[in-house]
């Protein structure tokens, strides 16, 4: 239950490219080939760890759809990663990935960090978008970038914790500001002096908390 | 009011003499000054001078000042005094609430002169963006009335204003930090506005949590604390529930951010609580915090979410401190009631929730089980109605796919298992089903067939209770008691609760069919109550409910009953009752509306003693066992439908046999044929193995044959008849063949013979040619002696060849 951080990710990027089955499969660790739209937003949350420090990450699955859009933008502030996600199969997905990263950049805090995604890595007959076309645009805008399969599993663990990976390096560089919660990041309630189920805790400890790093 | 109307006087000049100017060129007068100035100072004023009109003259000010105030909120928005003075106009134009001295203005309209306003108001989205960013500037002259003009406009619109500030770029992040605002006041109603901002918007809830809302109200709740706070705690708690009702994913959230472990604190009630008793705003807050409860483990919320938060709930001992409330002192009633409720829901469906509760004891003495110290108050006439509901339904709930607990409250009503004297949850039940409370009888039978559900073993393990009833008299069995209880008493809602009990408990259970079958009386009354064709009211549902026992009697029979056999009881009703009446009588029960109600949740959610009639687990099994009933009938029926057969008339009867023998002509060709197709189909896969054989063997003679043929033409011909055996073993009784073979043999023979003749020709042609050479010889003979000479070449060449050929 404890944690050392916990961070807030959101998954943006075109209807159908499979946000909805990466955080399943992330969380679950099942497929579901049945594209049932996403309406608004949906929460998913797992627990891992890097550097043996358990880390706590609350995803927000948004709605690619144009209409929640505007719904979809109130997500990006407060939080600390994205996973930006298309379909190797459907080039207009990469097409459009110029748009959501404005649109990202425009509406989140600067250090927010952006994973590129290609999914559906697992229909190799039907791409339409090269490996290295994706690798070029990550490369051009400075995002990390994987190809995954939300069907076959491969890499979904990896993209969610390298971004994890990166952010708390970026922690560890300082460039976070960890004691403003509006950038998607707390500390655990662990590192708080007595135990939380008693009246008078709650809070977050943030200045104990620094003493981890 | 004398300082206002000075402040005025200073601001539009003195009164014109005689004349005392009307409210609305006063009005006039201001906004045209509003617009106007080019000093902001008189801007200012003005404005000031609109908002201390805007209650008295509020329709005016509405109606005239509002482009004007509008156009001021974007020219002077640096100005933070004349923006808080527009605000609180705008506040006032809008606001919900009839004002005192508006009344005083004479004119009284019907409309809703906020809502009109707010209207005309958000008819532009932009002005809404507009005070939204109002919100950013710390001022508290505007920030606050910008909280409260929100607010308004909300209640006026909130279906409008929701989706405003949804699309708005950080509205609602703009209003959530609104909650860090160290002055209380803003805290506060930026508390009331988000209250109003969440309801019934999953989109603006889901973000609301998104902005840490959880972190910041339990933060708020502390500061105020917990339980023992004002109003804002039940305001964060009111907000809290807002996000939380029906929103899965924010139940997900609030589960996984561990919030559950952090509601502890509000259950900490004070030692003292015995002599400070329980303020009205202790009571609301422990209300609304059990309203939160119930909300995270609600029996509509999806299974493996509900599941989860009642282990939290169990882990962080939150299910104990519920219990401890259920079991403390001087508990009014109805935080007692709603606690009990929450227990329900918390236990609802979890094993070891359920388990836990089980081992409850109240602090008597000695001490009692709490199940027992809360049926107790079920059964007892005296508890109020509503708390009496709360056990039964957190008695449904321990029962809930309790296996365990069912069999555990069967076994306390079986035979020699019980010999302390201690009271038991069966014996509580089984007085309150045949006392003389009928409320009791209903709670108590509605409890009893909630042993039962779903549960085979404990209805066979039920029917072997048996009961004394009056000294001296055969005990009776349990079953059969229901049912003359039934037929003796003349309280409806008794004998509702004994048929759903008998409904529950003979379903998929022959046994408790042919039971109740042996019950005098039994089946003729509820063949009386399904034929009836009179009700008052409500008792269409009695009738109702005795159709559908009558029809579980038909479907679960095992017909071990002579007189009640399966095709027995469907004769009885469709003779006695009418298959068409039996069933609209059937469906009676679910056009009820208090099935309709019940259906609804597993919790009772009657105000009225008088509507407690139908149970939602009954409304279930009925859903699941009325189609069932009439199919079965309508299969007895066209069973018995052989015997209809005889009511035809000759003609079609006659015709009906032809017909018969018809087909039983082509069935019995049809097999023919069918035999006959798989005996050719054998002899022709037969014929075909052996065919392929006669072409494997016939290409293998032709292969000799061409062999052979070779050969002869070489003109070394092997002896024949050292092959044809062989042959002959090959092909066997193959006519063609052998045909061919004789025919080649006979070839062969005609070769043979032309090549002897052939010899033959040859050796006569080299006797002629000997003879003609020495003739030639002695031609030349003759010629060599006459002197001539002739050529040796030609010569020796034909006497070298004639030697050879001669030899």
């Amino acid at each position: 239950m404890s944690y050392a951080y916990l961070f807030k990710y959101i998954i943006i990027g075109d209807t159908g490219v499979g946000k909805s089955c990466l955080l399943l499969q992330f969380t679950d660790k099942r497929f579901q080939p049945v594209h049932d739209l996403t309406i608004g937003v949906e929460f998913g949350a797992r627990m891992i760890t890097i550097d043996g420090k358990q880390i706590k990450l609350q995803i927000w699955d948004t709605a690619g759809q144009e209409a929640f859009r505007s719904i979809t933008r109130s997500y990006y502030r407060g939080a600390a990663g994205a996973l930006l996600v298309y379909d190797i199969t459907r080039r207009e997905t990469f097409n459009h990935l110029t748009t959501w990263l404005e649109d990202a950049r425009q509406h989140s805090n600067s250090n927010m960090v952006i994973m590129l995604i290609g999914n559906k890595s697992d229909l190799e007959s039907r791409r339409e978008v090269k490996k290295e076309e994706g690798e070029a645009f990550a490369r051009e805008h400075g995002l990390v970038f994987m190809e995954t399969s939300a069907k076959t599993a491969a890499n979904v663990e990896e993209a969610f914790i390298n971004t994890a990976r990166e952010i708390y390096e970026k922690i560890q560089e300082g460039v976070f500001d960890i004691n403003n919660e509006a950038n998607g990041i707390k500390i655990g309630p662990q590192h708080s002096p007595t135990n939380p189920s008693l009246p008078g805790t709650g809070g977050q400890g943030g200045s104990q908390g620094g003493g981890c790093c | 009011m004398e300082y206002l109307k000075s402040g005025l006087k200073s601001v539009l000049g003195g009164p014109q003499p005689g004349t005392q100017p009307t409210g609305a060129e006063t009005v006039e007068k201001l906004v045209h000054r509003v617009t106007s100035s080019t000093l902001l100072e008189d801007r200012r004023n003005a404005c000031r001078a609109l908002k201390a009109l805007s209650k008295n003259y509020r329709l005016e000010v509405g109606a005239q000042g509002m482009d004007a105030l509008r156009q001021t909120l974007e020219v002077d928005h640096a100005d933070c005094e004349i923006i808080g003075y527009c605000l609180d106009t705008l506040c006032n134009i809008t606001s919900v609430e009839n004002f005192e001295e508006e009344k005083e203005g004479g004119v009284r309209l019907n409309v809703n002169v906020g809502e009109q306003f707010t209207e005309m108001f958000i008819k532009n989205p932009d002005n809404v963006s507009l005070v939204l960013s109002f919100l950013e500037e710390y001022d508290f002259r505007v920030r606050w009335p910008a909280v409260k003009l929100l607010t308004s406009l909300l209640s006026n619109k909130p279906k409008d204003i929701q989706e405003i500030i949804l699309v708005s770029p950080m509205g609602i992040s703009k209003l959530m930090d609104l909650l860090a605002d160290s002055r209380e006041v803003i805290r506060n109603d930026a508390l009331l506005l988000l209250i109003q901002l969440t309801k019934a918007n999953a989109n603006i809830q889901k973000i609301v949590a998104f902005e840490n809302a959880f972190d910041r109200l339990f933060e708020v709740m502390r500061e105020e604390g917990w339980l023992d706070g004002g109003i804002v705690v039940e305001d964060c708690l009111l907000l809290m529930l807002n996000l939380l009702k029906n929103n899965t994913s924010n139940i997900n959230f609030f589960k996984e951010g561990s919030y559950i472990q952090r509601l502890a604190p509000m259950f900490v009630i004070p030692e003292n609580i015995e002599e400070t008793g329980w303020s009205p705003q202790k009571v609301s807050n422990i209300h609304c915090v059990l309203q939160l409860i119930r909300t995270l483990v609600s029996p509509h919320n999806p299974v493996q979410i509900t599941s989860v938060c009642q282990k939290n709930m169990r882990n962080a001992n939150l299910l104990e401190v519920l219990c401890g409330i259920l079991m403390e002192s001087g508990v009014p009633a109805d935080i007692l009631t709603e606690t009990i409720n929450t227990v329900a829901e918390v236990i609802r469906g979890n094993l070891n929730n359920q388990e836990y509760f089980c081992t409850v004891n109240a602090p008597s003495n000695p001490p009692r089980p709490a199940i027992v110290v809360l049926l107790m108050s079920m059964v007892n006439e005296k508890q109020p109605f509503l708390l009496r509901c709360a056990v039964l339904y957190c008695f449904e709930c321990f029962l809930f796919k309790n296996e365990i607990g069912q069999q555990q409250v069967v076994q306390t009503l079986l035979p020699s298992t019980n010999n302390n004297s201690s009271l038991t949850t069966g014996q509580l039940l089984c007085g309150g089903v045949f006392n003389l409370d009928p409320l009791s009888n209903w709670f108590s039978s509605v409890a009893l067939s909630h042993t039962l559900i779903e549960n085979p073993a404990q209805k066979e393990q039920l029917l072997r209770v048996l009961l004394a009833t009056t000294l001296g008299t055969q005990p009776v069995s349990l079953l059969h008691q229901c049912a003359t209880f039934l037929q003796q008493t003349t309280k409806l809602q008794s004998k509702i609760g004994l048929l759903m009990l008998l409904a529950t408990w003979m379903a998929h259970c022959p046994p408790a069919v042919s039971m109740f079958l042996n019950v005098p009386g039994a089946m003729a009354f509820l063949t009386a109550q399904s034929s009836a064709t009179e009700f008052d009211n409500n008792e269409e549902v009695l009738q109702g409910m005795c159709a559908f026992l009558m029809g579980i009697c038909v479907v679960f029979n095992d017909n071990s009953v002579p007189n009640y056999s399966k095709e027995n009881l469907s004769q009885l009703i469709e003779k006695r009752i009418g298959i068409e009446t039996y069933i609209s009588k059937l469906s009676d029960i679910s056009r009820n509306e208090m099935y309709a109600k019940a259906a609804k949740q597993p919790q009772l959610k009657a105000k009225y003693p008088n509507d407690l009639l139908l149970e939602f687990e009954f409304c279930k099994l009925f859903k699941a066992l009325e189609s069932t009933i009439v199919k079965t009938l309508g299969a007895q029926k066209q069973l018995s439908n052989g015997m209809t057969e005889l009511s035809l008339s000759e003609q079609e009867n006659g015709l009906l046999l032809q017909y018969k023998d018809v087909i039983r002509d082509q069935d019995r060709r049809l097999q023919e044929l069918q035999r006959e197709l798989s005996k050719v189909r054998a002899e022709h896969n037969d014929l075909h193995v052996q065919s392929e054989e006669i072409r494997i063997a016939n290409l293998q003679l032709q292969d000799e044959n061409t062999l052979l043929k070779a050969q002869l033409s070489a003109g070394a011909v092997h002896p024949l008849p050292d092959n044809v055996p062989l042959i002959e073993n090959g092909v066997g009784d193959d006519r063609d063949l052998l045909a061919k073979i004789k025919q080649l043999e006979g070839e062969n023979l005609e070769k043979d013979a032309e090549l002897e003749r052939l010899h033959k020709d040859q050796d006569d042609l080299l006797e002629l040619l000997t003879d003609q050479s020495s003739r030639l010889n002695a031609f030349k003979a003759r010629l060599r002696e006459l002197g001539e000479n002739i050529e040796d070449d030609d010569d020796s060449d034909v006497n070298s060849i004639d030697e050879n050929d001669v030899k």
